[in-house]
Order: structure tokens, then C-alpha cells, then sequence
């Protein structure tokens, strides 16, 4: 990576930051053969926020000279003062957060590995599908990396490097239906580092391909989920969304300045003594995160957030700012998207930890429910109240798995439906893939184990 | 700025041939923007954004590459150009890549220079009415901003297309609450070529969102399962478009996935909606990604496909006319007012918003309606929570029963509220 060496933040404010932030993607699109996207890109910039007279400044320039510097530190210290038109004499707020210093740099063991291989691995697997499953309509896959560089100073006394860099494939398998009507079964695998880091190889693939290609000729049959409330049991992959979705979400310092319920929540008992959930700031049971953050773009040193302690709702993730007005400590989850983005309040490593129960069991325990395992998108609530795609579930009768379901939603309050689990089971899954949508996107990672509750399905 | 703009591009593509691309199309781009943000109904900062980038896509032997990069001295250009002949080597060849050709244009449209203190004063507008008007609603977040695009892309077949384009935009996001009772979280905005002489709340239908969203605080769920009407909000119709535009689109085309693929010509919708482009609008420029210029277009005329959007590279691969397209759309007014829709309805729900997973393939999707109101017996009645709408995309497109002679306006796009019949209820 190159950067800016250690910019001084701008001088003069009483509290003021300067990032210089490179950002690369990759991105592949085959749809049945045919490359339909071959992008790289890379964008790249520096930025400055100042917090003056209660208000805040910031501006961005694409290049990263010495006199474009000194320019966007100025303009960022002229944007927080052109805000004093709303009034003058704001208090401004004492800035929690204390200060980092030090270099966290994402380096990958293996070669990066150059677009010809990238594009003979997806032409393999497209030849497989086309070979052990002729039946098929389509096979889609996305190959996708991004890496994030930022070199941060702050006034606060922070000067740390820190990078980013995930990676995830896409496979998507189309058949049709007996009417002759589309039905298609998606699945993600993902990863920390460039496409290099992911095992593309077809000994590992060809198992999840036949996996996926069993599930779709399931969802050809597949009927409608009953609406309404019903015992689900969320396979591990489902699990991560739920704790980012239904609690991440309503846990974000800014959100809940905003009037969330989670606001009056703290100390109280939300969710089953079953369920703990953290937003980990860079480790995992002794191992780097997927997505880790040493010391946010704020400059302070991230910590674990414990959002929900054996039931209990204990904190919140904070920023600078949020944590200031809430009086709380601040844990480094201010973050930006790009390079032109200013720091919001974003989650990092959101999981529900593990228990003690076994999948198996979990469905066994079911007389008339569903097993829901993939999930394509969600969307949180203020009042908890959250969603999310079912692309792949099935029927539980009598504890035994039934008939395949149509692509369906899920839903219901957080706090009931963590309130209402009733077993998690010992395992863990993880994934970076997807984007996580506020002002502006954001990598994330998720994770959690299988839980068995009761929510709320869409259907007939 | 253009005279930059055009020496990047013509330095771009004239690097592009001298490496050895057969075809190549150069686009340069500067971006400015400025944003006045209030966060928890107080003015919270002021942004200022300038951005560029040169984006370029090569074709060699028929393989195809392409990149984005903000910077563009000389140095950077040429590492990276050769790095993209690389990347275009080792694709797959494909008789179906190609750069557009004879392409001209030159808009100009917006207000190419922002006035900070009309953003200031929109920002002080809405949290002045918010204070006034609705003191329940929290305006969590939200933004009055001026963007000012300048672009310019050139193409080795000759195509010279240029914008130089300006817009406003205003958006809120918030919740509303009494003591501990909280209202789902909503949202309005839009984009406009003017601000002065209409106040925030009148903008994008802010305002009413505001108020709406009070009513929202107290919250029932259904005593039944139902089959009922709904009467979509604008902002709930998005979700029916963009459906839509996916299957007409490259991806589901190329796939062999998509409804509509040979439905060109027949009714796939109900008479009462006509769809068309308005690539003049605000915020939206009439220019395509592959370079193409984007004439007025009638997707839907009376309920009627008129016709598919394969892009270049969907339209050759497929053996489809190609229809190059932009963002921005409007569906044609109805003859019935939203009170006499509503009063129509016997058993249903207006919906403000629907929070729901990707639709199915074949069109059938289940949601969340959010920030929605009971229609019983033609009245309005309580906000609804926990309440699950599902049925078939393709089906609700037939189904349309009503088209409000009210539109909303938001830059990109213009939309009626429509009534719809036939969903479940749950």
C-alpha cells in the first residue's frame, strides 16, 4: 500500500482528523459461460473532519499532494465553522475515545492471483454445472474482492494504519419449475483477504455444487410456507443476520439517539439467558476476525462490544460523538465506506455465541415447524421489528424434515423472538459477503450458530 | 473543466490504441458535491466532497476488460492501461462484446453551481417544522445537498458524449415516539432541479411522511388472515419497478430467466399503466454505462410490453433489439383520486413501505408492510405492525385496479399510488 506518511491532523479545532484512504475491487460476473463483467478498480483519497463550536467539517479531494492536504484540512476547518449560520455557541461536546497508534495490515500468505486464473476457476465450474447437470437453465457466479487502506491521524493523538480485505463467490444454480417457471437457489462463500484466499478449487466446490443442485431440485417441488407464527429453527447461516438485522441494528449508538426502544432496554432482560451477543471489534475465540478493526476511523481503539449478555441488553456501539451524548464509553465503531464518506456508527464482527445443543436434536424437537437456511437480505427496525429473505427452508413434521418451501420472509420483533429460543445448538458460521446498508455501505462479517424460536413467516 | 475532461479522454483512448486494443471506449469524470447533514433534529455538519475518476473498458481479439481510477497523471494511466490489456487477454472471447459507435451528445441541465444557503435553509425549514408540526417525529438523519457531475467518454467508433449536470436533493430519515411507544423508522426524498420557492416539507412529500409517521406510534397487528386490496404509496411502488426492470434487463434476459422474454407486444399489465422513461429528470443524466444516448422510451404503453432493455453487450448476446436506457421513469397518471381509492377499498391496507427479500424468481414475494394503515370498509384506520403481505409480482402487475390522478415527484422518479387486489394478508 502507499500512503500519505502520518498526516497531521488539521490544527486549531478542538478535535479534528485526517485519513487517507485507498480502496480496491475486484469484480467478475459469468452468467453461463459468458464473462459479462471483468472490472477492476481503484479509487482512492483524503479527507478531513473537524469538530468545532459543536458542529462538524469535512472535505474530501481525490489526490493526496501536500497543497491538497493543507487544502481539505482548511476547508474541513471552514465547513465546521460555516455551520455556526444555525447558531453560535453550540456546546461542544467533550470527545471520548482516547487514542491508537500502530500499523494493522491485512497480508495474505498466498500470491494474489491474476485475472486468467480468476477466469479459468469460474469457466471450470460452469463447465461442471453444465456437465453433472445438463437439466439446469442458468448458472451465475460473482467473484468479488475489495481492500481497504486507511492511514488515520487525529488530533486525539491516533496515527494508525489500518486494512480491510475480504473476498466472497456467488453461486447461483436456475432450473424451472414443472410450469416451466424460473426457481433458483443462491449461495455465498466468503472469506478474509483478495480472491487468492478463497479455495476455488473443484474438490472443494463440486461437494457445495451438488449440495446446492440437491436444494434446488427440492425448491422445483417446493410449496408455499403457512403464514403466521411458527417453531423455526435458523440454520447457523441464518443466525449472523439475525443478530446483525433484529439487535445489531438497534444497537448502533445513532439509532438509538434516534428513538429506538433499545434506548429504554438497558439492564433489562431482552432475550433468552440462552442468548449473548457481541460485536467483536478484531478476534473471535482467539482467532482475527473477518472483518477486524484495530482502531476505528475515529482513531480510537476498538473493543468488543457485549450488546446482550445472557439475555441482558448491556451496551451499545458507539462513535465519538454518540458515545458523548449518551455517557457511555466510546468502542470504535466509527467507520467510512470510502474515501469521500465521513465515520458513522457501524457494526464490525456481529454474532449470538454458540451453545450447547446439536442441529439434529433442535429439528427432532420440532412436531410442526420449518428449518430455514438461507437468507439473501434483511432490514432492521427501530422498534426491533425485523425481516429477512428466505431463499431455502423446509417443512419440520414430527421432527422429521418434509417438503421444500417456496422463497419466502421472516419477521417478528427482536425481543420476541430472541425471548422465545429455546435451544442453540454448539456450532458457528461466518460469512463477510454481503454489504450492510446505511448512509452508505459498509463490510461486515456475521455469524452465530443454529437457534430454534418462534417468528413469523410469509405465505398463504 | 471539459477542455481537462476531453484532453483525459482523448489522452485515454489514444494510450488504448497505442497498446494494442482493436476497440475502446475512455470516460473521465469530476464529481462535486456539497451537503448540509442534520442528525437527531440538529444541524450536525456540513460536507464537501470532490471526487473524480477515468473509467475505461477495452476490447481485445473480442475479450473484454474494464477499470476505474481516480488517478490520471500519465504515469498512473499508462501502468494501468497495461495492466487492463492483461486483464482483457485473459478473458474468454465473446462475439457479443463491442463499444458503442456514432454516438453524440452534450447535455447541460441543473443549476451547475450550488448555493449553500439554500441547502442551509431547507435544513432550518424541515427541523423548524419538524419542531412545529410533528415535535414527536425524531429526524434521525438526513441531508440537503448539491451535486455538479461533468463527465466526458469518447469511444474508439467515434461516439463523443459529454454532461455537464447539476441537481438538488433533500432527504429525511426518522421515527416517531411518545414516551416509550416508537413508530418504524421512515424515510422521504427526492431530487430537483429547483429548491427556492417551495418549502422543505412541501419537497418530496417530506412533510407528509412526518405526520404520517406520527400516526404510526401506535401500532396494532391483524386480528385475521385475509385476502384484501392494497393501495401502494409511491415509495412502496419502487419495489414493484425495480422488479420489473430486472426482468427486462441483461441478467435475467442473458440468463434465460426472465417473464418477459418473449412477451414483447402482449399484455403483461393491467391497462391502466403506462410506463415510460424521463431520463431528463433530475439527478438522472441521458446517457447510458456502455455510452450510448438514451431517447425517451414507453416500456409498458396501456398495460402493453413495448419493449425489453438489453444493454449493447445483452442485446448482441441475445440476438435482442437493443434499447439503451437510463434511470429515471415515470408511470402515467390514473383518473381516480387517492380519497376515492381508499374509500373503494372494502378490506385492505395502504402501504408506505414494504420490507421484504429479493422476490422470487418467478415473481412471488412475501413482506413486511411497514409504515401502513387497516383499510376496513373504505376508511383508514389503525397502523398496522407485524403484518405480512405475499402474492406474485408478475400477478400484481395484472391486478392493478386503480391509478391515482396524484403523483409524487422525486427526481428520478414520478409515480401515482395504485390499488392493487388479490394479496394475502397474515
Amino acid at each position: 500500500m502507499q500512503t500519505t506518511p502520518s498526516a497531521p491532523a488539521p490544527a486549531g479545532a478542538p478535535y479534528s482528523e485526517f485519513r487517507h484512504h485507498e480502496l480496491r475491487r475486484t469484480r467478475m460476473l459469468m452468467i453461463d459461460g459468458s464473462l459479462a463483467v471483468n472490472s477492476r478498480t481503484a479509487e482512492g483519497g483524503v479527507s478531513a473532519r473537524v469538530y468545532d463550536g459543536g458542529y462538524w467539517g469535512f472535505a474530501s479531494a481525490p489526490t493526496a499532494d501536500a497543497a491538497t492536504r493543507e487544502r481539505v484540512a482548511a476547508k474541513a476547518r471552514q465547513n465546521a465553522q460555516a455551520m455556526s449560520r444555525f447558531g453560535a455557541g453550540k456546546p461542544a461536546l467533550a470527545l471520548p475515545g482516547g487514542s491508537c497508534r500502530g500499523e494493522h495490515a491485512c497480508v495474505s500468505p498466498r500470491a494474489p492471483l491474476a485475472p486468467a486464473a480468476c477466469v479459468e476457476r469460474l469457466s471450470e465450474l460452469h463447465a461442471w454445472c453444465t456437465r453433472h447437470f445438463p437439466a439446469l437453465t442458468s448458472s451465475r457466479f460473482v467473484l468479488h474482492d475489495e481492500h481497504h487502506s486507511k492511514r488515520l491521524a487525529t488530533s486525539a493523538g491516533s496515527d494508525v494504519l489500518n486494512t480491510i480485505a475480504r473476498t466472497s463467490l456467488y453461486l447461483t444454480l436456475v432450473a424451472e419449475d414443472e410450469h416451466g417457471a424460473p426457481v433458483e437457489l443462491m449461495e455465498a462463500i466468503s472469506g478474509k483477504g483478495s480472491v487468492a484466499d478463497l479455495d476455488l478449487s473443484l474438490d472443494t466446490l463440486a461437494p457445495l455444487l451438488d449440495r446446492m443442485h440437491e436444494h434446488l431440485q427440492a425448491k422445483r417441488q417446493a410449496v408455499p410456507a403457512r403464514g403466521g407464527q411458527h417453531t423455526v429453527v435458523l440454520a447457523p447461516e441464518l443466525a449472523g443476520m439475525l443478530a446483525h438485522e433484529a439487535m445489531g441494528h438497534p444497537c448502533e449508538a445513532d439509532i438509538v439517539l434516534g428513538g429506538a426502544v433499545t434506548g429504554d432496554l438497558v439492564g433489562r432482560q431482552i432475550a433468552s439467558e440462552l442468548i449473548t451477543m457481541i460485536d467483536f471489534a478484531h478476534h473471535f475465540d482467539g482467532e482475527e476476525a473477518m472483518v477486524p478493526v484495530y482502531a476505528d476511523d475515529e482513531g480510537t481503539p476498538a473493543r468488543d462490544a457485549v450488546l446482550i449478555d445472557r439475555g441482558r441488553l448491556t451496551e451499545f456501539m458507539s462513535s465519538r460523538e454518540t458515545a458523548a451524548k449518551l455517557g457511555i464509553a466510546a468502542t470504535g465503531s466509527a467507520r467510512a465506506y470510502n474515501p469521500h464518506d465521513e465515520p458513522l456508527v457501524r457494526m464490525r464482527n456481529t454474532a449470538i455465541l454458540p451453545g450447547t445443543s446439536k442441529l439434529d436434536e433442535m429439528i427432532a424437537g420440532v412436531d410442526d415447524g420449518y428449518l430455514l437456511m438461507r437468507s439473501y437480505n434483511g432490514q432492521a427496525d427501530s422498534t426491533t421489528e425485523f425481516m429477512f429473505g428466505i431463499g431455502l427452508g423446509y417443512e419440520i413434521r414430527g421432527g422429521k424434515l418434509g417438503r421444500a418451501i417456496r422463497d419466502t420472509t421472516l419477521s417478528g420483533s427482536a425481543l420476541e423472538v430472541l425471548g422465545s429460543v429455546d435451544a442453540v445448538s454448539d456450532d458457528m458460521h461466518w460469512n463477510c459477503s454481503g454489504y450492510c446498508g446505511k448512509k452508505q455501505s459498509m463490510v461486515v462479517s456475521m455469524g452465530g450458530p443454529a437457534l430454534r424460536t418462534r417468528a413469523h413467516l410469509g405465505g398463504e | 473543466m471539459d477542455g481537462s475532461l476531453q484532453h483525459t479522454a482523448e489522452r485515454a483512448l489514444a494510450l488504448m490504441r497505442a497498446r494494442g486494443f482493436d476497440a475502446a471506449q475512455a470516460g473521465a469524470s469530476v464529481t462535486a458535491h456539497e451537503e448540509v447533514n442534520f442528525a437527531h433534529d440538529e444541524p450536525s455538519l456540513l460536507r464537501s466532497t470532490e471526487t473524480q475518476k477515468v473509467s475505461l473498458l477495452g476490447l481485445v481479439e473480442g475479450r473484454k476488460a474494464s477499470t476505474e481510477l481516480t488517478e490520471w497523471g500519465e504515469r498512473a494511466l499508462g501502468e494501468r492501461i497495461a495492466t487492463l490489456f492483461d486483464d482483457a487477454r485473459s478473458a474468454p472471447q465473446d462475439d457479443a462484446n463491442a463499444v458503442s459507435a456514432g454516438q453524440h451528445a452534450n447535455i447541460v441541465q441543473g443549476p451547475q453551481q450550488g448555493d449553500l444557503a439554500l441547502l442551509a435553509d431547507k435544513v432550518r425549514e424541515l427541523l423548524d417544522f419538524r419542531a412545529r408540526e410533528t415535535p414527536k417525529f425524531k429526524l434521525e438523519e438526513g441531508f440537503a445537498a448539491h451535486t455538479r457531475l461533468h463527465s466526458r467518454t469518447l469511444t474508439s467508433g467515434g461516439s463523443e458524449l459529454s454532461c455537464s449536470a447539476g441537481w438538488y436533493t433533500l432527504t429525511a430519515t426518522g421515527t416517531a415516539r411518545d414516551g416509550k411507544r416508537v413508530s418504524s423508522f421512515n424515510y422521504a426524498g427526492g431530487s430537483a432541479h429547483e429548491f427556492a420557492g417551495r418549502a422543505a416539507p412541501e419537497l418530496f412529500g417530506i412533510g407528509e411522511m412526518l405526520r404520517d409517521t406520527v400516526q404510526q406510534i401506535e401500532t396494532r397487528p391483524l386480528a385475521a388472515r385475509f385476502v384484501g386490496d392494497v393501495v401502494l404509496t409511491p415509495t412502496a411502488l419502487e419495489d414493484l419497478l425495480e422488479w420489473l426492470h430486472g426482468q427486462l434487463g441483461d441478467v435475467q434476459l442473458i440468463a434465460g430467466s426472465s417473464l418477459y422474454r418473449d412477451k414483447v407486444g402482449s399484455a403483461v399489465a393491467s391497462p391502466l399503466l403506462t410506463l415510460r422513461s424521463r431520463f431528463d429528470a433530475p439527478g438522472v443524466v441521458a446517457l447510458s454505462a456502455d455510452a450510448f444516448v438514451t431517447p425517451p422510451v414507453e416500456i409498458l404503453r396501456a398495460g402493453v410490453l413495448a419493449t425489453l432493455t438489453p444493454t449493447l453487450y445483452g442485446s448482441r448476446k441475445t440476438g435482442l433489439p437493443h434499447v439503451p436506457v437510463s434511470s429515471g421513469w415515470e408511470l402515467a397518471a390514473g383518473d381516480t383520486s387517492r380519497a376515492q381509492m381508499l374509500a373503494s377499498v372494502q378490506r385492505g391496507a395502504l402501504v408506505g413501505r414494504l420490507s421484504m427479500g429479493n422476490p422470487a424468481p418467478n415473481g412471488d414475494f412475501s413482506g413486511v408492510i411497514k409504515n401502513s394503515f387497516l383499510i376496513d370498509g373504505g376508511q383508514v384506520g389503525h397502523a398496522l405492525s407485524e403484518v405480512m403481505i405475499s402474492g406474485n409480482m408478475a400477478r400484481m402487475l395484472h391486478d392493478v385496479q386503480a391509478v391515482s390522478r396524484e403523483r409524487l415527484d422525486t427526481g428520478a422518479l414520478l409515480l401515482p399510488w395504485l390499488r392493487i387486489g388479490g394479496l394475502r394478508f397474515s
